[in-house]
């Protein structure tokens, strides 16, 4: 990369060195232009092209390897670019699938939605048919408030953050556009006190005008207008708010009222998110308003529902080619339930995850070609022309350090990478077996994931039996262990103890699609639908009856684990120890799998108040120099000068007086100088006080205190005097 | 004569009213504080206050003057100079790293002490080569993000006119950048054809939490703007209280962040640069300084009778004010003022520079107050000489 830019940057920043004293007091300036050579194809990744043409480009050009093996030096920029398209190629593949998945979970509202809105626009068509001329009129007003009524269908959310249903609704729209409505999407924005009912009025035109407004005055009759032209008209117009009750109750209510005016020419439906109860519409809006909506009440799917069905084909479908290690998961599920909740921060921090991944991982870009077919066949062209840097990166990777086998060359390391897809996939297979009996019992998919992906689950299940670890950890804890996220497989084992027979033979039928590649585990599992199916149903359903009473008596280890059940159980559990080995624990499991998780949470949360706080207290850690102390309770003049000020502060209560605080900061400059001085290393401060005539010394130090004062000040950790109290400084923020 | 001394009146009133609102803003400002803060840190404060009259002042430090302090802070020299380079080296090293979170469509919001303006501007520079590169200071009070907004349409507007020009069957749907009136109308103008634009923009933003772009609106238009396909964004922040200007929308679905820790402990100098001297912005050494402009600037004669009311001042420490009336008499004795217009005059300069303030005497009459305290008066008066 350095060798890549050298040119472009030195002359870039010589040129922006010598203006940069004009620069900083501009309010802004452009600093250079796009060089033309090396536009960055930055829709790639935005406009989400196909896979197919992202394969074609990706890193397997022989032309460009053989030239960096020739060059004996690997450029890290070419590196960089498959990187860069490998990200780009998984984390389309992985967003087409949430896209899809949330798609899918909305369709039934969706449909409801549009059903609705059908069902009510030929009623009106049938009750009032109006000319152009006639809906162009502003008069006769509807005298009548029943005739005035617009249909609404307030949508319950079930989510205090409404930056989940920001998506949803779009998706609605989209739909809604795909079956002929007209639709706007607005938002609370376009309701606020500032610009009123003309921002919002123009604010829908602008939205269902194709063309921009060109001055056209935003009022109800250019709607109608617009409405009148042949391709808009005997269309529905849907007006959906996300938020409505983050809108201005009034601006919306005289929204509301204008609109019902036009009602019966204009064939307005309203659809409102409404986070928290249906009684919010009628506590916010004015009551005249509310007399002429028409409400019907519809409602979206829980989030942990839409979590369910993302983890299922995003973190185990998809994981192929990028995967999360167990510590990523445990923070990403705690940052799920802890955080705020919201699918949105998830599919965000997965996605800095996986950027992360690629931007730090050398040779992530051979992640690509797990999504192939023909995997070994790549690997193995790929590998010809890779240079014997990159190959060496491979072999240090932390998993290769103890395999002796990969020392033979390229033909191991692609067997390796040909058992690691393998062992995904049973992985994954395993995995999905497990969600299927967790939705059963409405178990939360993100924990057994979490699990799914502990090394350490692994080495323990090698060892002994699960249903044995279970019984002996006892029923007693299992919920306590459940909710803090550990014991979800164990309780998922206990589940199918307890399943009856049609849920069990339901279960099977799944598992044997889920099954079909791990042979074994397949034929045990047609056996097993063959025994369901054998058995007179009413016998075994009584049998399984008889159980559910006695569960309690019932032991697993007493030699009564006979039934169906606890075939089904010791069925899952060989397959768990078996086939569920955990991506961690597979050499070369780095190119695919994410487990940096101090590098994802300092990406996704910035801690600015501690962080700075941490800054200027331990400042010797960062700036690691010698002549200040490394401990950070001693004082030294060569210290940074806020630092200084900051440390002093600490020692003052909720306010600093500025005579006090000036006078210690002034005894660490002048006197611990002077034991400098003693000490034979003076330092940079009292080198520079030294010559200095008494008065100049006394300005430098007053110069050094109002600096630091200046920069604590910019830091938000100060409030300046005020006219009351001008000897008085205010501290803001007080611990870590 | 009635109105005008009527007018004197009221503009009196509607300044005491003033003075009564600071007050109690400030008043409040303090509960404020004290409600904040837990219960120990509120008694903290009260017991604070109750030692006030003991606290030391800042008067009490023997301030150099202000030109020589000035002075020697814009050459005071930097401390660990070779670690802070060594460490902005470091930095270097994330570029690449940097650049490819870029591309993946974050925004990177560097945060940490010390200022990061050489080091954005750095990496823009070296590494942000393919992307026609837009710095805003937002330290400056004085950013005007519709001149912004209007220079990144313009850029946008070119490149898009030459796609069009090469596609010729392609209609000119979008408005000229001329046309646009606000900052919205040019925001909208910009999310409608950034898709259709062959270019890539970076926005470099020196502290987004900077005085001008602080507000909600702004942020809203930064945050519209951000998402554009086109557009990425390089920003950071010094307050520690900044992620506070963004809600969940804005931080997950626009800016779509990525934090970088980076303190470089480089002084803040330019950011800095219009903040006022914490020694002399505080009491009344401002007031005295400002007072001796002000005076110096009057008349010899308006100068002298600032001197006599000063002078009943420090002799009648005790005294509410000096009466109008008795102003007047000593200044004709001194043949400063041959009439009461002319004391008015005068009067009516030194209310409107605040250097003399009405006070309502207990005997009902009104007098004349200057606003400073003893110590501060007597300097005044030395340096008027």
């Amino acid at each position: 990369m350095a060798k890549h830019q050298s040119s472009p940057q030195s002359a870039s920043s010589q040129g922006a060195n010598s203006q940069d004293a004009n620069h900083t007091l501009e309010p802004f300036f452009v600093l250079h232009k796009a060089q033309p050579q090396a536009t960055v194809v930055e829709k790639v990744s935005k406009s989400r092209k196909g896979r197919k043409k992202g394969i074609e480009s990706s890193p397997k050009s022989p032309e460009k390897s053989k030239r960096t093996t020739s060059d004996e030096q690997p450029s890290n920029t070419l590196y960089e670019q498959w990187r860069f398209k490998a990200f780009n190629e998984i984390w389309s593949l992985i967003q087409s699938s949430i896209e899809g998945v949330l798609r899918d979970i909305n369709l039934k509202l969706f449909n409801e939605v549009l059903q609705w809105i059908e069902d009510s626009f030929s009623e009106i068509k049938s009750n009032v048919k109006l000319s152009s001329s006639e809906i162009l009129q502003p008069y006769p007003l509807l005298a009548d408030t029943l005739c005035r009524k617009i249909p609404t269908a307030f949508v319950l959310t079930k989510n205090a953050e409404y930056v989940d249903d920001i998506q949803t609704f779009c998706d609605l729209g989209s739909h809604l556009k795909a079956n002929r409505c007209h639709v706007a999407n607005m938002s609370a924005l376009d309701f606020s006190l500032k610009f009123g009912i003309g921002g919002s009025v123009r604010s829908l035109l602008r939205q269902l005008h194709s063309e921009p407004l060109d001055g056209k005055i935003a009022d109800m009759l250019t709607l109608a207008k617009w409405y009148c032209e042949e391709e808009n008209n005997d269309k529905p117009i849907v007006v959906m708010i996300d938020d409505m009750e983050c809108c201005n109750a009034d601006v919306l209510g005289n929204f509301i009222t204008m609109l019902s005016e036009w009602v019966m020419k204009i064939p307005i439906f309203f659809i409102m998110g409404v986070a928290t109860t249906i009684e919010a519409p009628k506590n916010m809006l004015p009551s005249d308003a509310l007399q002429h909506l028409n409400p019907c009440k519809l409602t979206l799917g829980t989030p942990s529902d839409r979590m369910n069905s993302l983890v299922e084909s995003v973190l185990v479908e998809v994981c192929y080619c990028f995967s999360l290690g167990h510590e990523v998961s445990v923070f990403l599920r705690n940052y799920f339930l802890r955080h705020d909740g919201t699918i949105t921060s998830f599919i965000s921090a997965l996605k800095l995850a996986c950027s992360k991944h690629f931007s730090l991982e050398s040779v992530s870009f051979l992640g690509l070609y797990m999504l192939d077919q023909d995997s070994e066949e790549r690997w193995s062209e790929k590998f010809v022309y890779l240079p014997e840097s990159m190959k060496r990166c491979i072999l240090n990777l932390h998993s290769c350090k103890s395999e002796k086998n990969l020392q033979g060359g390229v033909g191991s390391i692609v067997q390796q990478l040909s058992d690691l897809k393998a062992s995904q996939r049973f992985w994954s297979s395993v995995v999905l077996c497990l969600f299927e009996v967790a939705r059963y019992s409405k178990m939360q998919f993100l924990d057994i994931f979490c699990e799914a992906t502990d090394p350490k689950m692994y080495c323990m299940n090698g060892s002994e039996n699960i249903l044995k670890k279970h019984f002996r950890c006892g029923d007693k804890n299992s919920t306590a262990r459940s909710s803090s996220g550990v014991g979800s497989i164990t309780r998922v084992i206990h589940t199918i103890r307890e399943m009856p027979v049609a849920a069990l033979s339901n279960l099977l039928d799944k598992w044997n699609n889920h099954t079909e590649e791990m042979t074994e585990i397949n034929e045990e599992v047609k056996k097993l639908q063959s025994v369901l199916a054998s058995v007179d149903e009413g016998k075994v359903y009584e049998e399984n009856l008889h159980n559910i009473r006695n569960r309690k008596s019932v032991s697993v280890i007493s030699g009564k684990g006979n039934s169906a059940n606890e075939k089904v159980a010791m069925l899952l559990d060989a397959m768990i120890r078996k086939y569920m080995k955990p991506l961690e624990c597979m050499t070369l499991h780095e190119i695919i799998c994410f487990r940096d998780v101090d590098v994802l949470q300092s990406g996704l949360i910035g801690d600015p108040r501690k962080t700075i706080q941490l800054d200027l207290l331990k400042c010797h850690s960062y700036l690691s120099c010698s002549c200040c102390s490394s401990d950070a309770k001693n004082l030294s003049p060569s210290m940074h000068d806020t630092s200084i000020m900051y440390k002093l502060a600490q020692e003052f209560g909720d306010v600093i007086n500025l005579y006090e605080w000036y006078q210690s900061f002034k005894t660490v400059l002048t006197s611990s100088s002077q034991t400098s001085r003693k000490r034979g290393c003076p330092s940079p401060a009292s080198k520079k006080a030294k010559p200095l005539p008494p008065s100049e010394t006394e300005a430098l130090i007053q110069a050094r205190f109002c600096g630091a004062v200046t920069e604590l000040q910019i830091s938000g950790l100060l409030r300046m005097p005020t006219k009351r109290r001008p000897d008085f400084i205010q501290r803001i923020a007080f611990g870590l | 004569m009635a109105p005008k001394r009527k007018k004197v009146e009221v503009e009196e009133e509607e300044a005491r009213a003033q003075e009564e609102v600071e007050e109690e803003d400030e008043e409040e400002e303090e509960e404020e504080l004290a409600f904040s803060r837990n219960y120990f840190l509120a008694k903290e404060v009260g017991s604070a206050s109750g030692k006030r009259s003991a606290a030391r002042k800042v008067s009490e430090i023997n301030l150099v003057d202000e030109q020589l302090l000035r002075a020697s802070l814009s050459e005071l020299p930097t401390k660990h100079e070779k670690e802070i380079g060594s460490l902005l080296e470091s930095y270097k090293g994330l570029y690449s790293n940097w650049l490819f979170e870029l591309r993946c469509g974050f925004g990177l919001l560097m945060y940490g002490f010390g200022s990061k303006k050489a080091l954005l501007e750095d990496f823009a520079s070296s590494t942000l080569t393919s992307y026609t590169v837009v710095v805003i200071n937002g330290y400056l009070a004085s950013v005007n993000l519709k001149q912004v907004m209007t220079t990144i349409a313009e850029i946008l507007w070119e490149h898009y006119k030459c796609k069009a020009k090469r596609s010729t069957g392609k209609k000119q749907q979008t408005q000229l950048p001329n046309g646009l009136k606000s900052v919205d109308d040019i925001v909208t103008f910009i999310v409608d054809i950034s898709d259709d634009c062959n270019c890539s923009v970076c926005l470099v933003i020196h502290n987004i939490d900077g005085p001008a772009l602080r507000d909600p609106d702004s942020q809203q238009h930064l945050a519209r703007v951000s998402c554009c396909s086109c557009i990425c964004l390089v920003a950071s922040i010094d307050h520690v209280n900044a992620p506070l200007l963004w809600d969940k929308k804005m931080v997950y679905t626009q800016f779509k962040w990525s934090w970088h820790h980076v303190p470089t402990f480089v002084p803040y100098k330019v950011e800095g640069l219009f903040n006022p001297l914490i020694l002399f912005s505080s009491g009344h050494v401002q007031t005295t300084k400002t007072a001796l402009v002000v005076l110096q600037s009057l008349t010899p004669n308006a100068q002298s009778v600032f001197r006599v009311l000063a002078e009943f001042q420090l002799a009648n420490e005790k005294e509410e004010g000096m009466h109008v009336s008795e102003l007047y008499t000593k200044c004709r004795e001194q043949f400063l003022v041959s009439s009461q217009v002319t004391l008015n005059a005068h009067l009516t300069e030194f209310k409107d520079h605040k250097l003399v303030k009405m006070r309502r005497h207990s005997d009902g009459q009104d007098c004349l107050h200057i606003p400073l305290p003893t110590n501060a008066l007597e300097k005044l008066l030395q340096e008027l000489v």
